[in-house]
């Protein structure tokens, strides 16, 4: 297999059988969830279920519905930049090889820095995983894999966009795929869980009256 | 427990029947170990400790359900932290569960994932119960509760002789012979819950004779310390003693007395225990009380309470429950100076005895310890008197009071309501 055919299958046959693993692995793991037995709030409501799922969602990214959040209003941003250059990364997987048309250069630049940024904050994480005694005592090979294996798929996006290099680019979608196939068994499948976890929250303390507070009675 | 079982083999098959879908959820890959929970946690706060920082509590359990529930621990435990349980794993997990976390459900506010730790913590509560391990004095206080309804006749007869005495109090306070206490009262609209204190009764009961309310007390006192122990089948005996007298007696409501947890078990938790919701309304007190004070049935003078009050929202009344406007109205029509805590409602920290600590007298310590926080946000209130509507946040902050020197007044909402009348 030559240079160009390599990269071919890297950037589309090898992320399409990626992406296909991902996927079944996640719907066998919300089919074992689904399955699994919920006591479901029975009481009559105080107040809006729906209203409680939509609190709860909203209290993740705005900074002044957590005190952790209003405590710590770099980390909230650190936070922030984060998980806006992850999201411009994985986005990045899907345009560049199949909309290449939409990556013009001003896009590039703003994909590279969103996502140089997010390197950086990636960069404080993982020093702070190292240094901070009350992070260190929970942390597993798992959690300083998974941030240094970020790092370096941040790294290697910010080189694909900006240099467009064939070998660059190959070991982006590389590092894409092997992410693919690791993420599901990882604790980087925190985003997934969200979903639910933020649903399941809400529901309860919506129906509750606890959030949000209406100061209603009923 | 038979025999031939051993406790670690009693404690797994208990750790499994409770992996319910929001376990499922939160001892998964959810916690991405962030630690924006560990300053949010009254335990940490006052101790600086960071073993018993909320996300360090539930990945104790947490790494146990990993190794058999997820599939990279099930093949390299040793990067995930994945443990398998074991004899000392389980008596780790007592202090834990039962001493270094009151399931005050803080950490659950100010987790970005939503991680829920208290249903983490009390799963393991309920792994300890049934494998034998729980205090023994939650596992005592609540057979009492059971053995109340299986010796009511022994019971009853000094019951109705206490009564009878707190009557002749509420008389003396209102100036009317007429006052009741009222007893097994068929068709009332009230069946009041009270606890084992007169604290509990008498305010109530002047309150109910002040606006001619129909109601009639009950035999049982409100407590279900089963829920403390996550012990559900015995929790719903406990409830159901209330639940028979109050069809029996055809009321229409269930007002539970100023008690976090026994509101809180009976109000949310007992309709999924039962299935289904309850064929009775239940309220609260603070809600009756509020009620009153909407409806203009109370006539209180605000210059009974001249000086700065403050009110601690219970966790369980609160942030598990929803009662927050309805305790500050009614602290506002019966008091003149009434000053928030910072923080306050859904975001207040928990007094530091809550789920049965305030019950457990060898760890009075660190109860008191984790109570600064509390005692901290009190006295920057500036207030001479602070409103409990739970009775164990009751009884620890009176010994948060004379332990940090806050020089305050203690005292139940509607104590607060009767000095107004």
């Amino acid at each position: 297999m030559g240079g160009d055919q390599l990269l071919h299958f890297a950037e589309f046959e090898l992320q399409i059988i990626a992406l296909s693993v991902f996927a079944l692995l996640y719907a066998i793991k919300a089919w074992t969830l689904a399955r699994l037995p919920m006591s479901w709030e029975a009481a009559p409501a105080k107040g809006s279920p729906a209203a409680g799922v939509a609190y709860s969602y909203a209290a993740t990214v705005v900074p002044w519905m957590m005190d952790s959040s209003t405590q710590h209003w770099t980390r909230w941003l650190e936070f922030g930049v984060y998980h806006v250059g992850a999201g411009a990364a994985i986005l990045s997987t899907f345009t560049l090889p199949f909309t290449p048309q939409l990556m013009i250069q001003p896009i590039r630049v703003l994909f590279a820095i969103a996502v140089a940024l997010a390197f950086v904050a990636g960069a404080v994480k993982l020093w702070r995983r190292f240094t901070d005694p009350t992070l260190r005592v929970v942390s597993t090979p798992d959690d300083y894999f998974a941030l240094a294996a970020v790092e370096v798929f941040f790294f290697l996006t910010v080189m694909t966009l900006i240099t467009d290099a064939p070998g660059w680019r190959l070991a982006y979608f590389l590092v894409t795929a092997g992410f693919l196939f690791y993420v599901p068994f990882s604790k980087i499948s925190h985003y997934v869980y969200w979903f639910f976890a933020r649903v399941l929250m809400g529901l309860r303390y919506g129906r509750r009256g606890v959030i949000p507070q209406t100061g209603e009675t009923r | 427990m038979s025999e031939n079982q051993s406790t670690v083999e009693i404690a797994r098959q208990e750790l499994e029947k409770r992996f319910n879908r929001i376990v499922g959820v939160s001892a998964s890959n959810l916690c991405a170990h962030c630690g924006w929970c560990v300053d949010q946690c009254h335990y940490y706060l006052a101790t600086k400790d960071p073993t018993i920082s909320p996300v360090a509590k539930a990945e104790r359990v947490r790494r146990v359900y990993k190794r058999h529930h997820d599939w990279l621990s099930r093949i390299f435990p040793a990067w995930t932290g994945a443990r398998e349980l074991t004899e000392d794993e389980l008596d780790a997990w007592v202090e834990i569960a039962y001493r270094n976390c009151t399931l005050c459900d803080r950490c659950l506010v100010n987790c970005p994932l939503a991680v829920d730790t208290a249903q983490i913590i009390s799963a393991a509560r309920g792994v300890l119960t049934a494998a034998g391990k729980a205090p023994e004095i939650l596992v005592q206080l609540a057979d009492a509760g059971i053995a109340r309804e299986e010796n009511l006749d022994f019971f009853k007869e000094f019951y109705l002789e206490q009564l009878k005495e707190l009557e002749g109090e509420v008389q003396a306070r209102l100036g009317n012979d007429q006052a009741r206490i009222p007893v097994d009262v068929e068709g009332a609209r009230f069946l009041y819950v009270p606890l084992s204190g007169a604290h509990t009764i008498t305010p109530a009961a002047t309150i109910f004779n002040a606006v001619g309310e129909s109601w009639t007390i009950s035999m049982f006192e409100a407590a279900n310390y089963a829920t403390y122990l996550a012990d559900i089948p015995k929790a719903k005996r406990i409830a159901q003693r209330i639940l028979k007298e109050a069809e029996r007696l055809k009321v229409q409501e269930i007002i539970i007395t100023e008690c976090g947890h026994a509101y809180h078990a009976m109000r949310w938790e007992a309709p999924k225990w039962f299935g289904g919701p309850l064929p009775f309304r239940v309220r609260s007190i603070i809600e009756v009380l509020d009620e009153y004070v909407r409806a203009g049935k109370l006539h209180l003078n605000t210059t009974a309470n001249p000086e700065p009050v403050t009110l601690h929202d219970s966790c369980n009344l609160g942030r598990k429950a929803g009662l927050f406007e309805e305790p500050r109205r009614v602290v506002q029509a019966a008091a003149q100076d009434f000053r928030e805590m910072t923080p306050n409602r859904e975001r207040n920290f928990c007094c530091g005895a809550g789920a049965g600590l305030v019950a457990i007298p060898d760890w009075q310590d660190m109860r008191l310890k984790a109570g600064q926080p509390k005692a901290e946000q009190i006295r920057a209130t500036g207030a001479k008197v602070v409103i409990a509507s739970c009775d164990n946040c009751r009884h620890q902050i009176i010994e948060l009071n004379e332990h940090y020197n806050l020089n305050v007044q203690v005292m139940g909402l509607a104590e607060l309501v009767v000095k107004a009348l």
